[in-house]
């Protein structure tokens, strides 16, 4: 049906970022509700469940889909393939909200988010946290600078500064590499101090390498995912041969990461736990089976990587996957000391199941993350014509 | 002032008749709202097949590990270890991220879910009573014990005391001291008559939990250095490269590159 009223031009909104801005709404009302009254009250994170879906989702989750940022970053500067110069821009984009949306998120999981910043000032060099913290506010930075030229580029006054800014990049970019190196393994390293809670299928020394090796598979399904359902959206043209490129470097990543995931679980001696660990053993075929498995079959293939349905296809599988690997090692296959023996019936919570309202802060969280880049995108010139696009290369 | 150079606790299982009486005595101490507590008596009931029919119960408070993983854990350093034994927390530069809860294999640190912001939503875990150990008294808990389940004193004599008191009733104590070892020694010594994961303890290594993470955080810097020099040899060799190869100016090799 359609209703036959002529709004003027800037009131005239698709109903997509209508539903957006209503879903952005209800996380900030239930953030509020978290800011008077407690974590508890929309959420069912316990003394055994100190993090739960926010964690796995806002901040495993999160960090590992912005991993696109410095591939395409080291790609098109460090290596200089400048065909890629296209996807550098929405993929800066996409990590720049991305990292933007972990942040938001941690100040309505940190009991003390007004103090954030006190990770700048007090240092436990023992702590992982610590150094994700400072890698992310640092990256976060970084990102912003790469992205900035982007936004000066639109006002003529401002133009120089872009092309100051294009001039000194090198630095950047090589920081934000190193950066993210950094603390897309710590990640990992996060559960490194939870050897006697983390079952054996995920614990591991080097979770680190593992975390890096699949985030450089997922950054690569997600600038796939991203170009492919902007392209949609905006009804532009999709650079479906540089998809297929990196499509190909997929399978390649994909083998490598079993391989050092596989090799470990042998060298420690643990491969009958593969088969022996009821639930768990599930878990972990069903995330290698659609993380790893189906898209190195799918994009081995040619004809899967240049057509475009097939690559979106792929490219979801294997960030389904992957996601389901971030979950499993942060919440799923996390066992905390069973509170039954030692807590006083008042207190005992011993299962955890994600409220409503804890989803719906992560989902407006995400619904914003969208309606900017959006915007962004509607404005701005991220997605360059390609003539555009390369001349800023260089030196 | 007291002359102990390492305060310890020691429960001994068989001892406890689940009277919860350390309970209240430490919230009185220390002032806990009654909806917390620092110290949890875990009463497992009737346990083992008839004939041989028992009855256990397990008093849990923080560990005061001598290798502390929540101290190693937390981003801000709100823990200290005192080089006499307790492990102390400081809410004043906790941010509230709960890795700490997550670190310890205990599960000891807790964390007030129903406090907003304003209120301030912080950690609490059992202090060791410093205002009572350092003016030479027992921490409020030991003091109450009706049974002399929980003791208190210095660690090197609590253990002799455990280890000669399985010597004498060997068939009464499993021959081991939860503590000693695990998790590279803790201030709470445990004696038990059944086995120790019934109590819900975990099943720990010597070493450290804290040890392999700890480890990859000393690589962290010198492994920074080198990506972030490796990084820039790789991007002035290509740019060199890329200039020897075609001599052209960065401008046409963009629109070559379509
Ligand atoms: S028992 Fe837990 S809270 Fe207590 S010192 Fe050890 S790690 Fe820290
Ligand atoms: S919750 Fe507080 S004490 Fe615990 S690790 Fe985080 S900052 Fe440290």
């Amino acid at each position: 049906m359609k209703l036959n009223i002529t709004l003027p031009k800037f009131l005239r909104i698709g109903t997509l970022p209508i539903v957006l801005i209503v879903l952005m709404g209800i996380a900030f009302v239930v953030a509020m509700i978290r800011y008077i009254f407690g974590i508890g009250a929309i959420s069912d994170l316990s003394y055994s469940y100190p993090w739960g879906f926010w964690i796995s989702f806002d901040l495993f989750t999160g960090v590992v889909i912005s991993s696109g940022g410095f591939i395409m970053a080291g790609t098109v500067y460090i290596l200089r393939i400048k065909e890629f110069q296209p996807l550098l821009r929405p993929s800066v984009l996409t990590a720049f909200l991305g990292y933007i949306m972990v942040a938001v998120a941690l100040l309505v999981d940190l009991g003390h988010p007004e103090r954030i910043w006190y990770m700048m000032i007090h240092w436990n060099h023992t702590s992982v946290l610590l150094e994700i913290g400072i890698c992310v506010m640092s990256y976060l930075t970084v990102l912003a600078i790469e992205f900035a030229p982007v936004v000066l580029e639109r006002f003529p006054v401002l133009h120089k500064i872009a092309h100051l800014i294009h001039k000194f990049i090198m630095p950047f970019v090589i920081l934000g590499v190193v950066l993210s190196t950094l603390h897309q393994s710590s990640l990992g390293s996060l559960l490194l101090i939870q050897p006697a809670k983390l079952h054996p299928l995920w614990w591991t020394p080097i979770l680190p390498i593992l975390f890096f090796t699949s985030a450089l598979a997922v950054g690569l399904g997600m600038i796939i995912f991203e170009s492919s359902l902007s392209s949609r959206y905006f009804k532009r043209g999709l650079e479906t041969h540089l998809l297929a490129k990196l499509a190909k470097a997929i399978p390649v990543i994909l083998v490598i990461y079993a391989l050092i995931k596989f090799g470990e679980l042998a060298v420690a001696g643990e491969l009958d736990l593969l088969f022996t660990s009821g639930s768990m053993s599930i878990l972990f075929w069903v995330e290698i089976l659609i993380g790893v498995v189906a898209p190195s079959i799918w994009f081995a293939f040619k004809q899967n990587r240049t057509n475009p349905n097939r690559l979106l296809t792929g490219a979801i599988v294997l960030l389904l996957g992957m996601i389901l690997n971030r979950f499993n090692v942060s919440w799923f296959a996390v066992k905390h000391p069973d509170p039954l023996y030692y807590l006083p019936t008042f207190m005992s919570n011993v299962k955890y199941f994600p409220t409503l309202p804890e989803v719906s802060v992560s989902i407006g969280i995400f619904s914003a993350g969208i309606l900017a880049f959006g915007l962004l995108a509607k404005y701005f010139p991220v997605f360059e014509d390609e003539n555009r696009a390369a001349a800023h290369v260089g030196d | 002032m007291t002359d102990i150079k390492h305060h310890a606790y020691l429960f001994d299982a068989t001892r406890c008749i689940d009277c919860r009486a350390c309970m209240v005595a430490c919230s009185v101490e220390n002032n806990i709202p009654m909806d917390k507590t620092r110290i949890w008596v875990a009463g497992l009931g009737i346990q083992g097949e008839f004939p041989d029919l028992h009855r256990s119960s397990m008093v849990y408070h923080c560990m005061h590990c001598d290798h502390p993983d929540c101290m190693s854990a937390c981003p801000v350093g709100a823990y200290t270890k005192a080089p006499d034994g307790p492990v102390s927390y400081n809410p004043d530069v906790c941010i509230g991220c709960r890795y700490c809860m997550n670190a310890c294999p205990f599960g000891v640190p807790h964390f007030d879910y129903d406090k907003g912001i304003i209120e301030g939503a912080f950690i609490d875990k059992c202090t060791f009573c410093p205002q009572r150990i350092y003016n030479g008294q027992e921490p409020a808990c030991v003091q109450t014990c009706p049974t002399d389940a929980l003791e208190y004193g210095n660690r090197d004599e609590l253990l002799k005391k455990a280890h000669e008191r399985i010597a004498a009733h060997p068939d009464r104590y499993i021959d081991h001291v939860y503590g000693e070892f695990e998790n590279g020694g803790t201030s709470y010594l445990i004696l038990s008559h059944v086995p120790f994961s019934e109590l819900g303890l975990p099943n720990l290594p010597e070493t450290p939990v804290n040890e392999v993470s700890e480890k990859v955080m000393e690589m962290t810097i010198p492994f920074a250095l080198g990506w972030g020099a490796v990084l820039t040899a790789v991007s002035a060799g290509v740019a060199m490269y890329d200039k020897k190869k075609n001599g052209k100016t960065a401008e046409e090799q963009a629109e070559e590159s379509k």
